[in-house]
């Protein structure tokens, strides 16, 4: 009872919260807290889903997400109208950004299958491997993705006459596509499907002995993280205005594993908490400290939540609620 | 002539030097109870996973009901109609009891494959809750596996192992681990085994194994050693030379 009020207090919290900032700060900084801090976060937070979807509930810590995520940004930019320079050109939004989603599913699987048959620190690497194969194949590649410069220009649809990019519209589509994928996944998880991916993670030999497929489910679940990072990579490159190799380098395929493991890998909801923490850091970073140490700060906040809650801040949070129910609890 | 339930010709399976399966051939019949002796290291559960497909015999034939399966893969053999159950327990600890037998009910289902969640009046979920009555876990249903004695991880394996109907079940040493006041129960729900299923059962405790088999086959060293009804199983030399040592193992010695 005391998580569902919780719950729908967070929820309250993100809708409200464009209005609120513009309650406790200048108008400017509000904007930039929307778009910049919160709308980035919930971004990012998707692309960072996708990896927790895999690993918390299938054990599989793939490399690879921002890679798939990085193909359906690529997708929407080759396709529509207005990126400079023109690749293909001539598709709307409408239909180039479902399109995307279409090729960073089929990136997905393609990913799943390639790994299918590695567990732990072997899926790990030919994740990344495969990561970083597609990012020096975009990098060097000026026909398709306009090489090391990328595409830039990409500034999202029209939404009922405003523009995409308004910090305000940004931030509650952003909202909705998190929020719509999160209860997917959460519906997912109690489905067949999502019950034997769990079922994998715990034991795949059970599973194959029940009469599963394993590589099946496998490369499955990759392709659904495929699509949830698609969705991601789609706002990330409207966000970005465009989309260049350095977003599928090796530091951000890095970052998303980051905002997972500070997030914590137990719930899906660590991915936008890890996401926003990161996000914070990376945008404050010159004034907590400098510029040029970021990756000395967020490497320290990822050193003291991994040592003092391994499972992350979502763990933290869980024991933190459970010592206080063992306090609130009547003594016998 | 009936085609028996099970048949291996010289299957064999060697892991690098080590040959743990050598040269075993047998029938079992459709109906039949065979209980598998030997002692540890004899490639009894060496002989269950390559049967069961967790990896291809090194060398041989197995057909399942007339139908060559070495080559098929462990999902494909259950769907044959293996049913198994693991030494050491095999479960999802991360979900609860009522998610592993729906799961397991599942595996055999043609829809098993599915992204929709099952209804309230599903059939998979209904037959689960009533194999967690059927082995006493109903009171524990929702509670994760992670939680449950070691008694209760043993009824629940053998629950799975019965969820997809087999018509071969494969029970490895079910047991093992199990308090003396488990024990009858367990003798007794093996006793009360349709003759429409095949019992392959591996077991250390020949109280267990000896009343529950037509059938005894006993190996040592990878090879089948001994085959004969469980009344001449305890006073057959070969046996009493491999449990008590008295030499005369082989009968060449």
């Amino acid at each position: 009872m005391r998580s569902a009020a919780f719950r729908a207090i967070g929820a309250l919290l993100l809708v409200a919260a464009p209005f609120l900032l513009l309650v406790v700060l200048p108008q400017n900084q509000a904007l930039f807290w929307t778009a910049n801090v919160l709308g980035r976060a919930i971004v990012f937070g998707i692309i960072a889903l996708s990896l927790s979807f895999l690993a918390t509930y299938g054990g599989f810590i793939s490399l690879a997400q921002m890679m798939v995520a990085g193909s359906a940004g690529y997708a929407v930019a080759i396709l529509v109208d207005g990126a400079v320079p023109t690749i293909v050109g001539g598709v709307p939004y409408a239909l180039a950004m479902p399109i995307a989603l279409v090729v960073a599913t089929l990136m997905g699987l393609l990913v799943g299958a390639v790994a299918v048959r590695t567990r732990d620190i072997y899926l790990l690497m030919i994740t990344l491997a495969v990561a970083m194969g597609v990012f020096r194949f975009v990098e060097t590649n000026i026909a398709w993705f306009n090489g090391y410069e990328g595409i830039r220009n990409v500034v999202g649809p029209q939404l009922f006459g405003t523009d995409f990019r308004n910090p305000y519209v940004f931030y509650y589509v952003s909202l909705v596509v998190a929020a719509l994928l999160y209860g997917g996944v959460l519906y997912l998880v109690r489905t067949p499907f999502g019950l034997v991916l769990q079922g994998i993670r715990d034991n795949d030999r059970r599973v194959a002995a029940l009469g599963y497929s394993v590589k099946l489910h496998r490369i499955a679940a990759f392709g659904v993280a495929g699509f949830i990072a698609g969705a991601g990579g789609v706002l990330a490159t409207i966000y970005n205005i465009g989309i260049s190799p350095g977003t599928i380098g090796l530091g951000p395929t890095v970052n998303v594993l980051i905002m997972s493991v500070i997030g914590g890998l137990g719930h899906p909801a660590g991915a936008f908490i890890g996401s926003l923490i990161f996000t914070v850091f990376d945008t404050f970073a010159a004034n907590i400290y400098d510029r040029d140490r970021f990756n000395t700060l967020i490497g320290l906040v990822f050193l003291v939540i991994v040592l003092v809650s391994p499972d992350g801040m979502v763990g933290l949070g869980t024991r933190l609620r459970s010592l206080l129910g063992a306090r609130r609890a009547p003594q016998p | 002539m009936t085609v028996p339930a099970l048949s291996l010709r010289n299957v064999s399976r060697r892991f690098g030097a080590l040959q743990a399966v050598r040269d075993v051939s047998f029938d079992v019949m459709p109906g039949e109870r065979r209980a598998v002796l030997g002692p540890n290291g004899a490639g009894k559960t060496t002989l269950f996973n390559t049967i069961c497909g967790d990896f291809p015999p090194s060398a041989g034939s197995i057909s399942l009901f007339g139908r060559d399966i070495a080559s098929a893969s462990a999902h494909e053999r259950t769907r044959l109609g293996i049913g198994r159950t693991y030494q050491t327990s095999l479960l999802f600890n991360g979900l609860t009891v009522l998610d592993n037998l729906f799961i397991a009910v599942r595996g055999l289902m043609p829809n098993r494959f599915s992204f929709l969640r099952p209804r309230r009046d599903d059939t998979a979920m209904a037959k689960a809750r009533t194999l967690a009555d059927r082995f006493g876990l109903a009171p524990l249903v929702a509670e994760k596996v992670v939680n449950l004695s070691h008694g209760q991880r043993r009824q629940l394996e053998i629950g799975m192992a019965l969820a997809g109907d087999p018509k071969l079940l494969m029970l490895d040493e079910p047991a093992a681990g199990l308090s003396p006041g488990d024990r009858p129960g367990l003798l007794a729900m093996l006793h009360a085994l349709p003759r429409s299923v095949t019992l392959i059962l591996i077991e250390h405790d020949m109280d267990i194994a000896l009343p529950a088999a037509d059938i005894v086959t006993v190996m040592k060293d990878g090879e089948v050693v001994v085959e004969a009804p469980p009344d001449r199983i305890e006073d057959n030399p070969i046996v009493q030379a491999i449990y008590l040592g008295s030499g005369l193992a082989g009968g060449g010695h």
